[in-house]
């Protein structure tokens, strides 16, 4: 009954990459102009990352030179002086437990209500739904104000609760797991609560298994989003023993604003993380921005 | 009866903990907002509240600095949405035709959209920096004038829709180019057939059958346009002299620096009827469109 082959990672992405025609000679892949257009791009958008490179390993006076000095020297203290001027320990410690108990928590409420919304019956099933769509128009910075009132009533401020909870549940997973479970195999969940499996076994030994794929695009997203964001943890926390790094990288702004070969080797080893979890699983988060298209075309 | 069809009570076990954190965290707080929006709030103790009706939001309409800093938000969406859109639809209908090393293109463009907002803007202040900036050093070199960018009133505005199409473009192009592959081949290749050019072959078959993404791209710029705010606290502040204080940005001074809760709530309030009718005036502009082809 179960013999529905999984859906693994291993299956293509769906950003669909068009077979390329074989035995065509390379001149021929490569229109001058294409290739043109294609080297200016990947100028224009990776010259910033090597820029904060070069700025990084460079030395005040190659720094102060003007025109700009194109090439690094070497001067490794910068990224010592940088990681000795602020607590950058604790601050990653912080966002790596805030961006995976936040995602642990996204995955688990956009199963629960995935499963629900993709295979149960309910009343007021789709206004439920709607209304949890809904939640998708209220902009962050519109609730910036009533939720600090919320989290300060609840004693959550300058906490890592602040930080996780309120961003426990997320319309896309949901919507994206609904999706998966739409289009499940009627039978297989008739047959497994025929075998007397419960639905939480069932959840856990053959739906998990089944959606990994939307499952691990869904936790990118939601580690990475955690992990990038600012304006939240700015205004909800105050003590650099709680705060994520990037609110650590712009206290360090404010106060080594004009020390730029350490602002880059700061930049350099907060962003290495997230550049790292991309470039290990950049296709995961191509798939990702084409399933969210999903959205509106229904 | 299968069992399936039966109306199941467990349903709402199984929203349950999702339906708590909207309700908490978003729906309540968005009536909240709209409550605190009606008094004289006392930010330390909201028991000292007064009732004031509307008087909030006349204030706001009445006063210049709304005006200033919808016109600095509209500038900012006017020079990230149609341009984003422009040049994200642009490059993605460059990358549909497979070439050798398209993969890592496409790779290099997105990258920017997976880094943090505040680190790569510390990167681009530098860049935009008016003395030792790598910009200025490329003007100096092609012999134009320099520019004080981030310092200038004029120009800081410029240089923060550079970062932030710079930043995100690559979602967009992304979405595109899964737009257009689903975009049967035969189609375009019978308007071929029919004669047609590229030219006209993208703006009867392409761009009509793209509508959706376009749509999709168009609101989800919009919304994120309106919303902005990491690039402008970190690279201006709203400066030089609230020359980049767009709706956003002055919202969070208004609560978080003054602790006008009151006005701010107001605020977070029109921005929202902002916002939603923007959404709902695309939606309708297209559908209308949508007809008409």
């Amino acid at each position: 009954m179960l013999e529905h082959k999984p859906n693994t990672e291993d299956q293509p992405a769906p950003v669909s990459i068009p077979s390329r025609k074989p035995k065509r000679k390379l001149w021929r892949r490569l229109p001058w102009w294409q290739w043109l257009l294609g080297l200016f791009l990947v100028v224009i958008f990776l010259f910033p990352f090597y820029w904060v490179i070069v700025t990084s390993l460079n030395g005040a006076n190659q720094v102060l030179q003007f025109p700009p000095v194109f090439l690094p020297h070497g001067q490794w203290q910068n990224y010592i002086r940088a990681w000795s001027e602020a607590p950058w320990l604790r601050y990653f410690l912080n966002t790596l437990f805030i961006a995976s108990a936040t995602t642990l928590l996204v995955v688990m409420t956009s199963l629960l209500a995935g499963f629900a919304f993709g295979t149960m019956r309910f009343w007021g099933k789709s206004a439920l739904f709607a209304g949890f769509i809904a939640m998708m128009m209220i902009p962050q910075t519109v609730l910036l104000i009533p939720d600090y009132i919320v989290l300060r009533d609840l004693h959550w401020l300058n906490t890592y609760w602040a930080q996780i909870v309120p961003w426990g549940a997320s319309v896309f997973g949901i919507f994206l797991l609904r999706q998966y479970f739409l289009s499940f195999p009627r039978e297989m969940i008739e047959a497994a609560r025929l075998d007397g499996a419960s639905e939480i076994r069932f959840i856990w030994a053959i739906a998990i298994p089944m959606a990994k794929p939307a499952l691990i695009t869904i936790a990118l997203y939601v580690f990475l989003g955690s992990w990038n964001s600012f304006l939240w943890p700015y205004i909800m926390t105050q003590s650099p023993s709680v705060q994520p790094i990037e609110v650590g990288l712009a206290t360090f702004l404010g106060t080594n604003g004009t020390d730029w070969t350490g602002l880059s080797a700061a930049v350099v080893f907060t962003t290495l993380p997230v550049m790292l979890l991309f470039l290990v699983a950049q296709r995961q988060f191509l798939a990702g921005a084409y399933s969210a298209t999903g959205g509106v075309k229904g | 009866m299968d069992s399936t069809d039966r109306r199941r009570p467990a349903a709402y076990l199984y929203l349950a903990p999702a339906g708590l954190v909207f309700a908490v965290f978003t729906l309540i707080p968005a009536f909240y907002v709209l409550y605190i929006s009606l008094f004289n709030w006392n930010f330390l103790n909201s028991a000292q509240s007064t009732f004031v009706g509307l008087k909030n939001y006349g204030h706001l309409l009445g006063s210049s600095q709304f005006w200033h800093s919808l016109l600095i938000s509209l500038y900012f969406a006017a020079g990230t949405v149609p341009v984003g859109l422009f040049l994200a639809l642009g490059i993605a209908l460059a990358l549909m035709n497979p070439f050798t090393g398209r993969g890592f293109v496409r790779l290099a463009v997105f990258s920017p959209y997976v880094t943090p907002v505040v680190a790569t803007s510390i990167v681009w202040i530098w860049i935009f920096n008016p003395q030792f900036g790598l910009l200025n050093g490329l003007l100096h070199m092609v012999h134009l004038p320099e520019l004080g960018w981030l310092q200038s009133q004029r120009w800081a505005m410029p240089g923060v829709i550079l970062y932030t199409l710079w930043h995100s473009l690559g979602f967009d192009v992304i979405i595109f180019m899964a737009g257009l592959s689903t975009i049967s081949a035969d189609l375009r290749e019978a308007a071929r057939i029919d004669g047609a050019n590229r030219w006209q072959e993208f703006w009867s078959v392409t761009w009509p059958l793209l509508t959706p993404t376009t749509l999709f791209v168009l609101i989800i710029t919009t919304i994120g346009s309106l919303q902005a705010f990491t690039q402008f606290f970190t690279m201006t502040a709203g400066g030089p002299l609230s020359a980049t204080t767009t709706t956003s940005y002055w919202l969070y001074e208004l609560a978080f620096l003054f602790y006008r809760t009151g006005p701010a709530a107001a605020l977070a309030v029109l921005l929202f009827v902002i916002i939603a009718t923007l959404t709902a005036l695309q939606m309708w502009l297209a559908q209308k469109r949508a007809y008409y082809q």
